[in-house]
Order: C-alpha cells, then sequence, then structure tokens
C-alpha cells in the first residue's frame, strides 16, 4: 500500500468521529495538527473529490446556515478501514524510531 | 456593494476555473468555505488563495478521473500515457537530429548558401513538429476520454490501434512525409539528410538515413516497438469485464447530469417567465 499524503490523512481523521462540513474540516484538521496544516479550500475540495471517487467518503446531509449550503461528508466503511490501517502504520512506525532512539541513548520521552 | 459581495464576485470569478459540472454540484459549498474562511473586511481574494483556486480547478479540467477502484482502467489511462510519451520522445530525438545536421553541415564546411539553412531548419521543423505532434495528441486525447468513461473512446482508440497495427506491419501503406529532399536535390555536395516520416494515426517513424545505426534503430524500431506494446496492453485492459462495468457506470452517470442540466434549464426558464404572467 502506498503511503497516505499528510492532507488526506488529517482530513480522514477529521471525519472520524462523525460527519463534518468544508469548513468545519478545514478548523479540525489545523486543531489535530496543532496549527501546523492549514487547508486551502481548492486543496481541500480537490482532496474531496479524489476521495469520494475512491469511495472512501461520502455526502452525508446538506444544510442551509445563513444562506449559504454545507454539505456534511463521512467516512465510508472503506474509508474507516484505509484509516485504521494507515494509523497502525504510522503508529508502528513511530514506535520503532523511540525504541531505537532509546536503545542508542537519545532522548525518547 | 459591501465588503463581502466584493469578496464574493471575486471568488465566483476564480471558481470559473473549475469544470462546469463540479462547480454546478460544488460551487455554492466551496463559496460558503471561501466565505467562512476570510477575515472580517477583506475585500478581494488573496493571491495565495487565488493560486489554490487556479491550480485546483485546472487540475480539476485536466486530470482523467478514475476512481482507484476501476483498476484496469486506470492501468490502460497509464500505458496510454506512456504511449503519449514515447510519441514525444521520437519528436524529441528528431528535433535533436535536425539540429545536429545542421551542426555537421557547418563542421564539415558544406557550402550550404544561407538560405538552404534556414529552409532545412524552419519548414523540416515545422513539418516535423507537425507530423509528430498529431500522434501525441491522439494519444493524450484517448487518455483523457477514456479516463472519463466515454465508451466512444474505447472503441476509437481500439479502431486506431488496429489502424495503427496494420500501418506498421506494412499492410497499410502509410502517408510518408519527405523532408528536405530540395536541399539534397539542389546540391550535390550535401550528403543525404533526407529525413523520412511515416505517418500512423499514432506512431511516427521517422528515419534518417547517413547518422548511424543508432538513431534509425530508436526512431524507426524501438520507439514505435514500444508504443505499439503499450497501446496493446490499453487495448487488452479497456475490454475487460472490469473495465466495461466502469464505462457502462460512467455512461449512466452522464445521461442522469444530462437530465438533471436539461430540468435544471426548464426550471430556470419557466421562472423567468413567472412576473410576466402575474
Amino acid at each position: 500500500m502506498r503511503a497516505m499524503q499528510e492532507a488526506t490523512f488529517l482530513i480522514l481523521t477529521s471525519l472520524a468521529s462523525g460527519a463534518q462540513h468544508g469548513y468545519g474540516i478545514i478548523t479540525d484538521v489545523q486543531d489535530i495538527s496543532g496549527g501546523r496544516v492549514r487547508l486551502r479550500p481548492g486543496t481541500l475540495y480537490t482532496a474531496l473529490d479524489r476521495l469520494r471517487a475512491d469511495e472512501l467518503i461520502v455526502p452525508d446531509r446538506e444544510e442551509v446556515v445563513d444562506g449559504r449550503l454545507r454539505r456534511y461528508y463521512r467516512l465510508t466503511p472503506a474509508g474507516t478501514k484505509l484509516l485504521a490501517a494507515e494509523a497502525a502504520r504510522l503508529q508502528a512506525h513511530a514506535a520503532a524510531a523511540l525504541r531505537r532512539l532509546d536503545l542508542a541513548g537519545g532522548t525518547a520521552t | 456593494m459591501t465588503d463581502q459581495a466584493h469578496l464574493e464576485r471575486g471568488y465566483r470569478r476564480l471558481l470559473a476555473w473549475y469544470p462546469r459540472a463540479f462547480r454546478d454540484e460544488h460551487g455554492p459549498e466551496i463559496l460558503a468555505v471561501l466565505l467562512a474562511c476570510a477575515p472580517d473586511g477583506q475585500r478581494r481574494p488573496g493571491l495565495a488563495e487565488s493560486a489554490d483556486l487556479i491550480r485546483s480547478g485546472l487540475w480539476m479540467r485536466l486530470r482523467p478521473s478514475v476512481p482507484r477502484s476501476a483498476r484496469t482502467v486506470r492501468a490502460a489511462v497509464q500505458l496510454i500515457c506512456a504511449g503519449a510519451a514515447a510519441s514525444a520522445a521520437s519528436l524529441i530525438i528528431v528535433l535533436a537530429v535536425i539540429v545536429d545536421i545542421r551542426v555537421r553541415h557547418a563542421v564539415l564546411g558544406h557550402r550550404l548558401i544561407a538560405a538552404q539553412v534556414s529552409q532545412v531548419t524552419t519548414s523540416v521543423i515545422v513539418q516535423v513538429l507537425v507530423s509528430c505532434l498529431v500522434p501525441v495528441a491522439v494519444w493524450l486525447w484517448m487518455a483523457r476520454a477514456n479516463g472519463r468513461g466515454r465508451n466512444w473512446a474505447r472503441i476509437l482508440f481500439t479502431v486506431l490501434f488496429g489502424l495503427t497495427t496494420l500501418t506498421l506491419a506494412g499492410v497499410v501503406p502509410p502517408p510518408v512525409i519527405n523532408i528536405a529532399s530540395s536541399v539534397v536535390a539542389s546540391n550535390s555536395i550535401v550528403p543525404p539528410s533526407v529525413i523520412t516520416i511515416s505517418v500512423g494515426p499514432m506512431v511516427s517513424m521517422p528515419s534518417i538515413p547517413g547518422l548511424g545505426p543508432v538513431i534509425p534503430v530508436l526512431t524507426g524500431l524501438v520507439v514505435p516497438a514500444l508504443t505499439w506494446l503499450a497501446g496493446a496492453a490499453a487495448v487488452g485492459l479497456l475490454w475487460l469485464p472490469a473495465s466495461s462495468a466502469f464505462f457502462r457506470s460512467q455512461g449512466s452517470l452522464q445521461a442522469r447530469r444530462r437530465a438533471q442540466r436539461a430540468e435544471l434549464e426548464r426550471i430556470r426558464s419557466s421562472r423567468a417567465r413567472w412576473p410576466r404572467q402575474v
């Protein structure tokens, strides 16, 4: 399996706890990444479109707030599975790195 | 006009870079996100923001949108892109050779008068460009149309590939373009630097005699062979049952979109008539 792009990973993560709309995903991704990743709307919708074509997410519902359309997206079972696999992969890599740093007397704490 | 309305107009203009189908479906939604992201008092889209929208919009227009689930079609489209790359490679080789011919004449001190030299370069380069760009364009067009699941593209690609095969096998004589022959005829000192280009619908085979064994083999044999292999594999993949399912589903999707658009137009036009009736 090819490694997932960070933006894709963060978008899927933000949808993992429930459906979100575009602006919600942007602020959520910013939170998750500690303010480091700020998705631009163009980039976000390119990613959402691809994720939708790959059947990893689906539109959930639409709301109109202050006369503006909000479309919510949620993970499909395939999306949930892929995110879980990717998270496990990253965790295994991170754990290996920390373990080896420890052995080498590095500061892994 | 308020700041917000001004900004909204700017964003709407930028959204025009997106394909129409995408804009119809996601335009209002993206607009809402853009406006929500904008700080109070912003009057026009920022530079980075605009660049992001233009880049994304162009990408949406250019990329073949094959979902990951349609594996066989994705592979076929990648092979067709490889075919385009191979045709482009033969074009680059030939252009390099033409430049080389010119340099050789200069080095060997052949008495080409200035007019002949410029005749070699400009007329030759234009003809080579046109005759070699046609196959490249055909391949790219086929990659795009097949990637969008157009069934006619699958059929056309197969037909063109069949024609190309017949051409390569020598069954159908290809149209041949002779280049630079006039220079040779008018000046016997010049070694034969005739470039012949056999143009198939998808492969151009330039043959350049008198330039050592490498280049004629590359352009006349290796590149066409690789191109043919890519095409053959792509045709095979496009007609697998899994691919047929993708073409069918895309076909019904397009029919639905067309119906939706017609319905929308109908509603709009009936609304436009409404006030006059009251």
